[in-house]
């Protein structure tokens, strides 16, 4: 791997959010809290590749996204993009780069404006950014996005309103709109889950697509782990906001090392009748980000814990036992 | 009521028997949609069923007509006898009885559908007290002790401690509001509990932790369940049989085994094909084209449309929900391919010309006519 190939390198990111206080508190004197949402991120995507972020609503993946496509300011780490530092790039500067980060969001139902006829929904994007001078450009690259996006001819979904549309069109269209940019890295948020089972497969089977054709990355925020497993070359799983593991899609998923990961993956449920999983049911639900547990953030949780977990808390590594295959996991019993 | 909907049905033993249920909605611009075609099916106290399908299929439909509960607009024919008696026999008046005390109901999102204001406890003890049930029937002087004790131990069978039952819904998770949301619902010890989607919005470790709980309530309680959802593994992990419903009516019906490995309709296979498995490598494919509008009439096969198997017979005659496999050969060794009811258990049965016994002129394979979007 070249370094030049690197879309997107994330490192050591922090995202964190104020705990509003009561008059009463900030009269005490208390210290401000703080919710950590994003805690200490790092991972890259190369063009053409994409990776899947996984976990638990609450573990932070939205919050990364949004802070890569800078719609909430870092508390640390760096965001390079394209080889260029965008953390602290002040919003004049940061607008053309925007252009080539794009995001797609979970509910077409909710993302598009209903009142918007489809050319007006891709139109909008252009010229925001005043690309396609003419009407007639801008016709051009409006129907040539939504034919990269699957809705061919382009002239049968132009005059159409939302209600007008299925669900999978909606979400075609609302990547269309991504795509009228020309963007060099999408950031998909579930971008299915609110679909029908029936199209969901046509959307990622999409956006496989258009990664692989080269001009873009894509970053898939995903709580399902079957289609990470299916569609992603690499799997990031998160725990509250952290990566846990990150390797190789089929690694991660048929060779877990992260005790996280591995309750998962056991309870994911299998179309097969006949194959009973040994499910590992972790108790409770994630804690609180305000307070991160000392130590190993999973210690409450793991099933395999120790007490010296509770000294450190574990970097993302190459666990010893591993082979060069790039995995990390942030374990200190791997 | 035709022979053929009667087939994969045991009749006799079971709690719920639900037979050619129809419903119709008027629609404000004149005309009907025919929402429910015609569904049939048994549950033997303690067992899980499934009904699965795409949105507008025609799932919360059947279930929310076997409760009672559809709007005025709804026109309902058919049968749902529980232990025997029909209950939508008499209208309202007939189904009042039962709702909640025989027949109880989680509705989808129910979890988001907690009074804010009200303690978790005190909404649980609400019907307890209303349907005068466990102890707190008219005449007891401490009928709201009675409900609320009640309240503490349905908590406890649903796995939150009693004590967290003064707490407040914003102060529960989504786990466990849907757990209070299953606990409500359990309040009057009914013996069927239809569940529409109710591990859709959360995430898996909780969803697992969910099924979990319907597995076990359904074995220690004998609870006789009925699973809405469009999630195939949910179903293959929990059911023990399961419905495939397409455009208002059953089209495959089976032990989830026989769906999965035995699969007689080309939509279930479809469904099956979309929905990506953790450890297989098989292409996720998406199924081309949507459902059929239920508001005007369907002649010959509603799949046609969107099928990759289509004989000549599928344009001209709608299939019925025929036996097939291990159930087929015993309905013909009975009496003839189109016998009356059947007594095997479980049975196996779908609604496609290709599982026709003898091959004939018209079951001859034929490509698929062109979607309108693919003519365009």
């Amino acid at each position: 791997m070249t370094t030049d190939s690197v879309l997107l390198q994330v490192a050591n990111l922090r995202t964190r959010y104020p705990v509003r206080r009561s008059i009463a508190s900030r009269l005490a004197g208390r210290p401000r809290q703080w919710v950590r949402a994003v805690d200490g991120v790092s991972f890259s995507l190369r063009r053409g590749e994409m990776v899947a972020l996984v976990g638990e609503s609450g573990c932070g993946k939205t919050t990364t996204a949004q802070t890569i496509l800078r719609m909430v300011e870092s508390s640390g780490g760096t965001i390079t993009v394209d080889g260029r530092d965008i953390t602290a790039l002040p919003e004049r500067r940061l607008r053309p780069l925007r252009r080539g980060i794009q995001m797609v969001y979970q509910d077409p139902y909710e993302s598009l404006d209903p009142r918007f006829r489809v050319r007006q929904t891709i139109a909008e994007p252009l010229l925001v950014h005043g690309i396609g001078g003419s009407r007639r450009e801008r016709d051009a690259l409006i129907s040539s996005a939504l034919e990269r996006a699957g809705l061919a001819p382009a002239s049968l979904y132009l005059n159409r309103y939302p209600h007008e549309l299925s669900g999978g069109q909606r979400q075609r269209v609302a990547i269309a709109a991504a795509l009228a940019l020309d963007p060099v890295l999408l950031l998909a948020d579930e971008p299915v889950s609110m679909l029908d089972v029936s199209v969901r497969a046509g959307v990622l089977s999409l956006l496989d697509a258009l990664r692989k054709d080269g001009r873009l990355g894509v970053l898939m925020i995903t709580h399902d782990l079957s289609t990470a497993a299916h569609f992603a070359d690499r799997i990031a799983v998160m725990y509250l906001g952290r990566i846990v593991e990150y390797g190789p899609a089929k690694q991660v998923v048929n060779d877990p090392r992260h005790p996280y990961t591995k309750a998962l993956l056991s309870v994911v449920p299998d179309r097969d009748p006949r194959v009973r999983r040994a499910a590992q049911i972790l108790r409770g639900e994630t804690p609180n980000p305000v307070s991160i547990p000392p130590g190993c953030r999973f210690k409450p949780r793991c099933p395999i814990a120790e007490d010296r977990c509770a000294e450190t808390d574990p970097p993302l590594a190459a666990p010893a036992s591993d082979d060069a295959s790039g995995r990390e996991v942030a374990c200190i019993l791997t | 009521m035709s022979d053929v909907t009667q087939i994969g049905l045991r009749g006799g033993s079971a709690l719920l028997e639900v037979r050619d249920l129809h419903v119709w909605f008027r629609l404000p611009g004149g005309g009907e949609l025919h929402a429910v075609q015609g569904v049939g099916f048994d549950l033997a106290a303690g067992e899980r069923f499934g009904l699965v399908g795409e949105s507008g299929c025609g799932k919360t439909t059947t279930i929310l007509a076997m409760m009672g509960l559809l709007p005025p607009n709804a026109t309902v024919s058919g049968e749902v006898r529980l232990a025997g008696a029909d209950i939508l026999a008499g209208g309202e008046d007939s189904v009042r009885p039962h709702r909640w005390t025989d027949i109880a109901m989680v509705f989808q999102g129910a979890m988001n559908a907690l009074n804010p204001v009200r303690t978790v406890i005190s909404q649980i003890a609400e019907p307890i007290v209303l349907h005068g049930a466990a102890g707190a029937a008219r005449g007891n002087k401490d009928r709201a002790g009675a409900a609320r004790k009640r309240a503490g131990e349905l908590l406890e069978l649903v796995g939150i401690p009693a004590a967290a039952g003064t707490r407040y819904p914003h102060e529960f998770s989504g786990g466990m509001r849907q757990r209070a949301a299953i606990a409500m619902a359990l309040a009057c010890e009914p013996k069927v509990l239809l569940a529409d989607e109710p591990t859709t919005a959360l995430d898996v470790m909780v969803q697992a932790q969910i099924m979990d709980l319907l597995v076990r309530l359904s074995e220690e309680l004998g609870l006789a369940l009925v699973l809405v959802t469009h999630d195939l593994p949910v179903v293959a992990q929990v059911c023990q049989r399961a419905a495939v419903m397409y455009a208002g009516e059953i089209v495959e019906t089976g032990s989830t085994d026989e769906l999965f490995h035995d699969t007689r309709h080309p939509y279930t296979r479809l469904l099956f094909a979309a929905t990506p498995d953790l450890y297989s490598n098989d292409e996720v494919t998406s199924i081309p084209g949507t459902p059929p509008r239920l508001d005007r009439p369907i002649t010959g096969c509603p799949f046609l449309p969107r099928c990759d198997s289509v004989v000549s017979r599928c344009e001209s005659e709608r299939p019925l929900l025929r036996a097939v496999g291990a159930a087929q050969v015993a309905a013909s060794q009975r009496a003839g391919f189109l016998a009356g009811p059947l007594d095997v258990h479980p049975g196996h049965a779908a609604a496609c010309h290709r599982n026709e016994p003898v091959e004939s002129a018209t079951t001859i394979p034929r490509p698929r006519p062109p979607l309108a979007e693919e003519v365009a």
